[in-house]
């Protein structure tokens, strides 16, 4: 929320200082009415004309800079707070209440904008002129406490917000340390004691991190599937397989007997093409594997080598689905995988 | 073939990053300036006039597309390669759609990162086998605007180029496996940055927006 600025009316309505005229733009009423207002509490105590002063203190020009308007605020405060008591006092209120309210209020007031330590003294100043008058009154031992507790909120209240704010972010920041401590420094660590599986466990990491950094899937698809099968042939057999998604499917029996052929087709590359990366496509029917290896002759594999005859190309034909081999030597290898 | 020298201005926030890549890119490129944040980068590019800008898509102080859009009114010549770590989608489509001409992951080979280098200067589009998976899904679903169905669909040819270039195919091995030139494999991928870049398809904020909270 935000409460609009009042501000003195420049100088062409105004009579004195364009305080009621200003005060009047901003509340929308007439300012006769305004100017009524504070010729009649001139009467309580003269509370009007020390009120008006006050707001002169404390509503800046509309072309007063900001610095200008700090210093006023408090010196408007002030005065604004004893036109307030002459009022209450004029028309007839206990002394005893009134003041504290006011000093403490001003102080309330002062706490949140201006100077914290001056805003403090007045709390603790108001409350102590409230116990002083009524020191014998059976109200007092039931406000006290009261007043005491409220005064407590207000000083205390942004703090103990602010303090649970940043313990917030200083868990957040725990976290973040302890998930970089249990993985990357972890496996910093064992890469130099390791340096033949620099790689592997590099690579290792990335994926880790990359699925903490971008959460970006619902688990249990294909592409998920296909993704944690990569995942595990690049364990396996240290190579890199970049996998790449466009659309998502359930992971159906078909889809899964898809995930399968397509693992095998991973580790032959893996296995015979000689090259450390691997590229893998996944749309929501279908999956390719490619690598730019030494490739081979199709026609001339033995008919009884599994991998390609049975994982592959058996298990896709079992689901109505087909696998297509693309390969020359020197050429690479694709697997076309569709259901 | 020999290629003219290319100037490239290398924008990362990571030191070690822009090190590496010192390191690794080859013949015919001249790194002439560095920078590690879009203020300098902005400054840097004005003052040089490179040929070429290498660009994180997330920097220090701002984001890629950001070095984009303070540079191109005053050095339209000045092409952008956005070269990123980054797996969010929309980040990317982000750099893209502001003017860079294409993005290619970190992990790319010295040999292929200067080879991309040059066909950008060319004028030519890089997309790698991740960007062409991104924009595939960005153009799937939905029916085109009303406004302008040319730009808010790809042809069936485009679609074709790109699921092979997203299959981890190159440009020449597309040309022979489709029977076309190189050139018009070229020119295909351009049209697809040109529609990436002018569509105001909707699908393409809804697209950003949903995977943003899958």
């Amino acid at each position: 929320m935000r409460i609009p600025q009042v501000e003195r009316s420049p100088r062409d309505d105004a009579v004195v200082a364009g305080i009621c005229a200003g005060i009047a733009q901003t509340v929308a009423v007439d300012v006769t009415f305004v100017r009524l207002v504070f010729a009649l509490l001139a009467f309580a105590s003269g509370a009007g004309i020390v009120a008006y002063l006050g707001a002169w203190a404390l509503l800046p020009a509309p072309d007063d800079p900001e610095p200008a308007r700090r210093r006023r605020r408090i010196s408007g405060t002030v005065l604004l707070v004893w036109s307030g008591i002459l009022a209450l006092g004029g028309l007839g209120l206990s002394n005893s209440i009134v003041l504290p309210l006011l000093v403490a209020s001003a102080g309330a007031v002062l706490l949140r904008r201006e100077s914290r330590t001056l805003g403090v003294a007045l709390i603790v100043i108001g409350i102590v002129i409230f116990v002083g008058h009524n020191s014998r009154g059976s109200a007092t031992t039931l406000l006290a406490p009261g007043a005491v507790g409220v005064a407590l909120i207000v000083i205390a209240g942004p703090w103990a917000w602010r303090v649970a704010n940043e313990r917030a972010r200083a868990e957040e920041r725990a976290e973040m340390a302890a998930r970089v401590h249990d993985s990357v420094l972890q496996t910093l660590t064992l890469i130099q004691k390791d340096p033949d599986n620099a790689r592997r466990l590099a690579r290792r990491q990335e994926r880790e991190l990359r699925a903490w950094l971008y959460p970006a899937r619902a688990s249990g698809t294909l592409a998920d599937a296909v993704d944690a099968a990569a995942a595990e042939i690049e364990e396996l057999h240290g190579v890199t397989v970049e996998v790449v998604h466009t659309g998502d499917a359930p992971l159906d029996e078909r889809a899964r007997a898809l995930v399968l052929a397509a693992r095998e087709a991973m580790a032959n590359a893996a296995k015979h093409s000689g090259v450390e990366e691997i590229s893998v496509f996944v749309e929501p029917a279908a999956v390719y594997v490619r690598d730019r290896g030494r490739g081979f002759d199709p026609e001339a594999v033995a008919a009884d080598r599994r991998g390609l005859s049975e994982s592959i190309r058996g298990r896709m034909e079992r689901v109505d689905g087909t696998a297509r081999i693309t390969s020359a030597p020197g050429e690479g290898t694709e697997v076309e995988l569709q259901l | 073939m020999s290629l003219p020298l290319r100037r490239v201005v290398l924008v990362d926030d990571h030191d070690l990053f822009r090190a590496g890549v010192r390191a690794q890119l080859g013949a015919g490129v001249e790194i002439v300036g560095e920078a590690d944040s879009v203020a300098d980068a902005v400054q840097l590019i004005k003052e040089l006039d490179p040929d070429v800008v290498l660009l994180d898509v997330h920097l220090g102080d701002g984001s890629g597309d950001a070095v984009i859009v303070q540079v191109a009114p005053e050095r339209p010549a000045v092409k952008f390669l956005a070269l990123s770590v980054s797996d969010a989608p929309e980040d990317v489509i982000a750099v893209i759609r502001a003017g860079a001409r294409g993005y290619v992951t970190k992990a790319i080979s010295g040999a292929e990162l200067t080879d991309a280098v040059h066909r950008v200067a060319d004028g030519d589009a890089v997309f790698s086998p991740r960007l062409a998976g991104f924009v595939l899904d960005a153009f799937r679903s939905g029916e085109a605007t009303a406004a302008d169905p040319e730009l808010d669909q790809l042809t069936a040819r485009e679609r074709e180029v790109l699921q092979l270039i997203a299959r981890g195919y190159r440009y020449k091995e597309i040309a022979a496996r489709l029977h076309l030139s190189p050139r018009t494999v070229e020119s295909h991928v351009s049209a697809v940055l040109r529609k990436l870049q002018l569509s105001s398809r909707h699908e393409l904020t809804r697209w950003a927006a949903e995977r943003r909270l899958i």
